[in-house]
């Protein structure tokens, strides 16, 4: 059980989070070129481009709840500091995420349906994925220390893995103006070869920068715990 | 003797967990299986004509733009929404159109059914999961593989 020492966890990503950010910034550039130099959509023109920033929000933001979740029932069950701390740090990058998925949402809806924002399963679904989102990072904060709003926040985040796939599957479910899912589902993508490929780096280009940004929290958390830990014994 | 106590403990904690998550997913499926109607975003056309609505109460119907349907009369647009029964109903709008409403695409439509016509005071694009360049189309085109239209 050495491996899964908070610190020792710390310090791998201490040493190798550089690699992460030069791996963003690689396929950043390498996205943001094939975003600008692809063709348009034969229908709805230069607009369908917000699909590079929306979908990889999408998918990051229902991820990272997964995995906070999954973390947070393992947290529960073995009282393990390491799973709530990671559930800690994912919290306000996933809510960020999911602020991304409905600020460029609303825009693209905007420029395609007419309209920023309607009342529909899929929209509705995200936003509620938001406010708990929002709860779980204002619980985590609001108690002076760890355990307590580490416990409060897993039960949170447990209740919250409902939504997931009422997310994922309100476009099949209900009839939605948002359109239905264009890479997992039945029957393959249904986008053009080179929009798939744009679309997965960048995926890959968000997903480092976020994992950066993670591994970052990550390490401070395990820094505060310490200093807790400290000040909790010299008392 | 010690470590069978912690297991047991483990897995009534574990239990404990499984039961609310299960407890949460019942309720939340039999209120969105109760609300199914509500949630839905539109009728189409043909689910709408086996509504019994009256002439107040807004309702949204999606479908397809009926190719050839429309047209613009004194400000006001005129089309027709078609499913995949063949069933149409007429739409009358008075405001400006979204950018992306063509004919043979999808749209939805919020306004009152009054002597079988739409009287719309929103209109809605809904384009569809399918992107793609329209050189590809011209070359799907080309080699007769394309299906669309």
């Amino acid at each position: 059980m050495i491996v899964l020492n908070p610190k020792n966890i710390s310090d791998f990503l201490d040493r190798y989070k550089k690699i992460l950010l030069f791996l963003f910034l690689g396929l950043l550039v390498v996205s943001l070129g094939m975003i600008v130099f692809i063709e348009n959509d034969y229908y709805q023109g230069v607009s369908f481009k917000i699909m590079f920033i929306h979908v990889p929000a999408a998918w990051l933001s229902l991820m990272f709840f997964g995995i906070m979740g999954t973390a947070s029932i393992i947290g529960l069950v073995f009282k393990s500091p390491t799973s709530f701390t990671i559930a800690r740090s994912i919290s306000p990058i996933g809510l960020l995420m999911s602020l991304t998925v409905l600020f460029t949402g609303s825009i693209w809806g905007y420029l395609t349906w007419g309209a920023f924002w309607v009342w529909d399963a899929r929209l509705t679904s995200m936003l509620i994925l938001t406010f708990i989102y929002l709860g779980h990072f204002l619980v985590l904060n609001s108690f002076e220390h760890f355990q307590k709003s580490d416990f409060a926040a897993a039960i949170l985040a447990v209740i919250g893995l409902v939504n997931l796939p009422i997310v994922k599957f309100s476009v099949n479910w209900w009839t939605t103006l948002h359109q239905g899912a264009s890479v997992f589902k039945v029957g393959g993508p249904s986008l053009s070869g080179i929009y798939l490929s744009t679309l997965m780096i960048s995926f890959f280009c968000v997903l480092t920068l976020c994992v950066y940004w993670i591994a970052n929290i990550f390490i401070t958390i395990i820094e505060k715990r310490r200093y807790e830990r400290m000040k909790l014994f010299n008392e | 003797m010690k470590f069978q106590k912690i297991n047991s403990r483990l897995k009534t904690r574990l239990i404990f967990f499984i039961i609310i998550f299960v407890c949460f997913s019942s309720a939340i499926y039999l209120i969105s299986y109760a609300l199914k109607d509500k949630i839905s975003f539109f009728y189409s056309p043909s689910e709408m004509q086996a509504l019994d609505i009256d002439d107040k109460q807004l309702i949204r119907v999606g479908g397809l733009l009926k190719e050839n349907s429309l047209r613009l009369e004194n400000t006001v647009w005129y089309f027709d929404i078609i499913d995949e029964q063949e069933i149409s109903v007429a739409v009358i709008f008075e405001k400006t159109l979204p950018n992306l409403v063509e004919e043979n695409k999808g749209i939805i439509v919020e306004g009152i059914y009054k002597n079988n016509i739409l009287i719309a005071n929103t209109v809605l694009a809904k384009h569809d999961e399918n992107y793609m360049p329209q050189s590809t189309i011209d070359k799907m085109k080309s080699e007769g593989i394309w299906r669309g239209d």
